[in-house]
């Protein structure tokens, strides 16, 4: 019976529907039939009383009505949905120019977005993320980095010192002696950290973050520490972002270099920022000197490597533009929602 | 170190444009600092004579002097007393600008018309000298620009030495760099024949008591000197670098340091007692006035040079006042010495003393170059000062000090670590242009003789270094490691704090990164115990200022001074965290322990940033900071092992009645472990940080999470059928803990019971006081069949009795 009523129902709509060509008439249509309270609401309603084995049958033909009549009244050009449409300009709307209603996300630290990013490089490259300690040995920091306690090189750091032979490292090349202390060669590592000076001023904050990279294996020459730096610069700063190699001196590397990129503010015409030299210094660089492998029993004959660390507050600072340092750690809401 | 480019110019024919140099001596290594070109600001002032003086008639001080400026003659009013007919001085004419920004034009000065003016140097930025008007010696021409006429147009390039390089701290060291880089002769000042100093008797004694602190000292005998300012081409130098000259002997043993890198001192002979200098250590309680006017206590480690009474300057650093030369000195003993680095750092540190020679012997002097460098100091006294000089002299040399072992290079060696295809010819070239000499022996090694002003050099390594910088690090290939392939494994802990991170920043925190330092007065304003364990700190004997002074034990602190700023900054909706170190002491030589930790802070409103209309203004309460914990707990895999237990007592910096420990059971036997905490701040603390809002915080000791077992995700099947949910409303004392009833629920630990969540707590009419309404939603499901409601009664009826027995219960009336 409710399947009969169905069946009549569709062909007195379409029947119905067939001559109509207004807007208006069509929507009365529709809402006749399919309307929140429409014929076939009401049939609908009665298939609760339908026996249960047919339910399922009924259910799904009812359906198919539905999308039958719903197919019919988009053909005429009928609005899919039900709401009413009505001329009168005083009827409440919903004003879609009103905001979103926004969910709070927070921000990653530019530091930590640069670290992660930097560190992903090389992760993809092969090399493992390893973390040292921040208080650091003056062994680890200076003495095995053959820079001995009245090397000129010391004048290099500013360091805070705890004690006479502890200190807050002022750079993450400890991790080099530390990490091959533990292992033998071949090793790819990269560590990134907190490092400390005693300096502060626009462009110096007694804390800030590098990230040191080092691998060691045989036959490892200064051509393949400018290849790999090659592919990280591209991959940090643009494919098309030229290098340049400068010679030199950190105790720790022999050969040592600079690395420059062509400035990422002028192109290489010449800025305030590149102080009128088209390059900005972004990486130190060397092969490992055999001093610091004879410190970890490695063979210098046997074995070469290449160490580079870079700074990532300069990064930070050269990708988004920021002229102050010191904005890093005063962690004003404003300054951290922009990256 | 900083020279000029016609100073270079003097030992190297050089045709490259300065910017062209620059680069070249950049990419040396030698890296440029920066380029100046001198005295541009004056280029328009030009020589003039001055041909008749006559008095100005309007003024008694000024007079009116007809002077010729290249053929023209100009009519110009002049105040200066050594105006005068036949003067050569410098004229700015209408139209200049002055250093001081003073723009001359044509004027009428009481009368009289001016047509420019008559400089002093000071005027021209050229000395202090404003006695009067410049006077400028006979050979220069009138109408020629001034700069030019006195040689003052000149660039000052300045390069940023590395340690490594002393051989670079004079003129010469870089002359050499650029010869070779460039394939030119090096031409080194002339100096007659080297003498052999020990040859002849001479009135003075040299004794080197230390011959490790001193491995060689020389000196000669200048008589008769006429002290007196130095020549103008010396004062142009030497202020060109930034250097005040002093007088003709000390000016010129500057100059030599600076042409040859070697340090000079010149002593006043008649004031060195008995005609005697000795090298040694500082007696104890000895003290000397440096030349500084400083009186330095000396202790006995610091070399000296003394006469035969006294100390009279300190070894490598600075002369003493006692020997001082000045315009009374007639008899003039020069010292040229080599140091040993290290005692003079040493010296230079504890004196606090750096100076220009201290610079040089730290990094090492040449010791095959004392002498020359005497030998040029001598001649230009000679020229400049008159000195007579007194045959013979002195020459203290280490037995074996300029014997330097030879080096073996290979070159396949060398080739493999550069990473190219040098043959050792080429390898030979490039070393031989910046004057390594080497011979070659079979077909892969060269030996090498290291130069002895190349103190650097002393490995096989070193040369390697040599023969990439000269090959260019540019020319170098460029390849890719090849290495085996390797998994790297992760730091575990730093994983974790990555994914804290983005849990939290999902929450709507922002991360911030404080310093690692802190005031200690921190732990005051946090009401901490005298003797709470986060007081025993790791402190730092030199930090910058006092608020930087210790390491941090908590976060708290450096991210509650980030909650004031922000408040100052007008924003108070605030959601912070950091994630970072914390530093415990450990007894003894061991370093600290340094504990990852996560803290939060949450303050303001609870949607920060939404419209009004969309969310209202209601501020966090304790079920935000409580939701954020669970969050971060759950989505770790830790929400099973960490239990929330809320304290009426927690740490003194918590608001009372609003702590919540975390904390994990302990194995059997062993006692639970806490991992942070969380809850309101105290009133006063929040107060002592001039905070006047309410702040929740999260503490999460991220190390101690990481040694738990993390719970394993474990799929579990889709339910099949359908879920009945049925409610429970009770009231309880007001004193019961809804969450306690929750777990009783939990407890029955019926299979049928899917889900228990609270969804309503009500209190008011028509319950009594002292009671509420706890309400409850049930969800019941079987895996195997759909529920009848029969079934689901007698479950749901169990439970209801356990929670009226239990919490003293009664199940609400439906009204």
């Amino acid at each position: 019976m409710l399947e009969e009523e169905l069946h009549r129902l569709l062909a007195e709509a379409i029947a119905e529907l067939t001559p109509i060509s207004g807007q208006k008439e069509l929507e009365a249509v529709r809402v006749r039939y399919l309307g929140r309270k429409g014929l076939l609401t009401q049939v609908l309603r009665n298939l609760g009383q339908a026996a249960a084995e047919d339910r399922p049958r009924l259910g799904k033909l009812a359906n198919e009505v539905k999308e039958q009549l719903e197919a019919r009244f988009v053909e005429k050009g009928a609005p899919l949905a039900t709401t009413q449409t009505s001329d009168d300009p005083a009827r409440p709307r919903t004003d879609l120019s009103l905001p979103g209603r926004r969910v709070p996300f927070g921000r990653l630290h530019p530091v930590t977005q640069i670290m992660d990013e930097v560190c992903s490089i090389f992760e993809m490259l092969g090399f493992a993320v390893a973390e040292g300690p921040d208080v650091e040995l003056d062994f680890y920091n200076f003495e095995a980095l053959n820079i001995p306690r009245h090397h000129p090189a010391r004048d290099m750091h500013d360091t805070f010192y705890v004690n006479d032979r502890v200190l807050l490292r002022t750079h993450t090349s400890p991790m080099q002696i530390r990490a091959m202390e533990k292992q033998p060669p071949p090793l790819r590592i990269i560590a990134p950290g907190k490092v400390y000076r005693c300096d502060s001023d626009i462009t110096h904050t007694p804390m800030f973050h590098q990230v040191e990279g080092f691998l060691v294996d045989r036959k490892v020459s200064f051509a393949d520490l400018k290849g790999l730096l090659a592919v990280f610069c591209q991959k940090m700063f643009g494919s098309t972002t030229s290098l340049r190699f400068r010679p030199s001196f950190f105790p720790f590397t022999e050969p040592s270099a600079e690395v420059d990129i062509a400035c990422v503010i002028c192109r290489g015409a010449g800025c305030r920022v590149c102080k009128q030299t088209g390059w900005l210094e972004i990486l130190g660089a060397g092969l490992i000197d055999p001093a610091v492998f004879r410190m970890v029993d490695y063979d210098p004959e046997e074995y070469s490597g290449f160490a580079f660390g870079l700074g990532i507050e300069r990064i930070a600072m050269l990708r988004y533009g920021i002229d102050d340092i010191r904005l890093f750690y005063e962690n004003d809401l404003r300054f951290l929602r922009q990256f | 170190m900083k020279f000029t480019l016609n100073w270079l110019k003097e030992y190297l024919d050089i045709d490259l444009s300065v910017e062209a140099i620059a680069d070249r001596l950049t990419m040396l290594g030698l890296e440029v600092d920066s380029v100046t070109r001198l005295h541009e600001d004056i280029a328009s002032i030009r020589v003039a004579r001055i041909v008749t003086v006559q008095p100005h008639p309007n003024a008694d001080r000024l007079t009116i002097c007809e002077v010729e400026v290249g053929g023209e003659t100009k009519r110009v009013v002049c105040g200066a007393p050594n105006a005068r007919a036949g003067l050569l001085t410098a004229i700015a004419l209408p139209g200049c600008t002055l250093p001081s920004g003073l723009e001359v034009r044509e004027a009428t000065l009481r009368g009289e018309r001016s047509a420019g003016m008559l400089c002093s140097e000071k005027e021209l930025g050229l000395s202090e000298e404003h006695g009067g008007i410049m006077e400028l010696p006979e050979s220069v021409m009138p109408g020629q620009p001034v700069t030019d006429a006195l040689g003052l147009r000149d660039t000052v390039i300045e390069v940023d030495l590395t340690p490594n390089r002393p051989d670079c701290a004079s003129v010469i060291g870089i002359a050499r760099e650029m010869a070779g880089a460039t394939g030119r002769q090096l031409r080194l000042p002339a100096v007659s024949s080297l003498p052999d100093l020990n040859a002849i008797p001479v009135p003075f004694a040299i004794e080197v008591q230390d011959t490790v602190g001193c491995p060689r000292y020389a000196a000669r005998l200048l008589r008769n000197v006429k002290i007196g300012p130095s020549p103008r081409w010396v004062r142009n130098r030497l202020q060109a670098i930034g250097q005040r000259p002093i007088n003709n002997v000390v000016d010129i043993t500057n100059l030599v340091m600076m042409e040859l890198g070697q340090p000079l001192h010149a002593f006043d002979f008649r004031k060195l007692a008995n005609g005697r200098i000795v090298v040694r250590r500082a007696a104890a309680g000895e003290s000397l006035t440096t030349l500084d006017g400083v009186a330095r206590a000396l202790d006995p480690e610091m070399l000296m040079i003394c006469d035969a009474e006294k100390p009279v300057a300190v070894a490598g650093i600075m002369g003493g006042a006692n020997s001082e030369v000045g315009s009374d000195t007639v008899d003039i003993l020069l010292e040229s010495a080599c140091f040993d680095p290290v005692s003079v750092r040493r010296t230079a540190r504890r004196l606090n003393l750096g100076t220009e020679a201290s610079y040089r012997f730290e990094r090492g002097v040449d010791p095959g170059g004392v002498v020359r460098a005497l030998e040029r100091a001598v001649q230009l006294m000679v020229e400049v000062a008159g000195a007579e000089v007194v045959a013979g002299g002195v020459d203290c040399l280490r037995a074996g000090l300029l014997e330097k072992p030879t080096i073996s290079l290979r070159v396949s060696r060398t080739n493999e670590l550069i990473g190219t295809t040098l043959t050792a010819e080429a390898i030979a070239a490039c070393l031989a242009g910046i004057e390594i000499g080497s011979t070659r022996q079979g077909d892969d090694l060269l030996i090498v003789q290291p130069p002895s002003f190349r103190v650097d050099i002393e490995r096989e390594v070193d040369l390697v270094e040599e023969v990439a910088r000269l090959t260019g690090y540019n020319e170098i290939p460029s390849t890719l490691p090849t290495v085996p392939m390797s998994f790297p494994e992760q730091g575990a802990g730093r994983l974790l704090g990555k994914h804290a991170a983005s849990v939290m920043t999902a929450l709507g925190f922002s991360e911030v990164i404080n310093y690692s330092f802190v005031n200690e007065q921190f732990f005051d304003r946090l009401g901490l115990a005298a003797d709470d364990p986060a007081r025993q700190v790791v402190r730092l004997l030199n930090p910058l200022t006092e608020e930087q002074a210790v390491m941090r034990t908590m976060l708290l602190p450096g991210i509650l001074e980030n909650v004031r700023h922000n408040i100052y900054q007008q924003n108070n909706d605030i959601r912070l965290f950091e994630i970072g170190k914390v530093f415990l002491p450990r007894s003894g030589d061991e370093l600290p322990t340094e504990i990852r930790q996560l803290t939060a802070v949450l303050s303001g409103r609870r949607h920060p940033g939404a419209a009004l209309f969309h969310e209202g203004s209601a501020e966090v309460d304790a079920f935000d900071v409580k939701g954020a914990v669970e969050a971060v707990l759950n989505e770790l895999g830790f929400g099973a092992a960490v239990a929330l237990q809320a304290e009426a007592v927690g740490p003194a910096y918590v608001a009372a009645d609003t702590h919540t420990a975390l904390v994990v059971a302990g194995a059997t036997g062993a006692a639970a472990v806490r991992l942070g905490g969380f809850g309101k701040l105290a009133g006063e603390v929040l107060r002592a940080f001039g905070i006047k809002q309410d702040v929740y915080y999260i503490n999460l000791d991220l190390d101690g999470l990481d040694s738990l077992p993390r719970a394993a995700r474990q799929f579990s099947a889709l339910p099949r059928y359908p879920a009945v949910q049925w409610d429970i409303a009770l009231v309880v004392p007001e004193m019961v803990a809804a969450g306690e009833m929750l777990a009783a629920i939990r407890e029955c630990r019926e299979p049928l019971l899917e889900h228990a969540e609270i969804f309503d707590v009500y209190r008011g009419k028509p319950i009594e006081a002292g009671r509420k309404s706890v309400a409850f939603t049930l969800t019941y499901r079987s895996a195997e069949q759909t529920l009848d409601d029969e079934t689901v009664e007698t479950v749901h009826q169990r439970i209801l009795n356990r929670l009226v027995t239990d919490f003293d219960g009664r199940l609400r009336e439906a009204h």
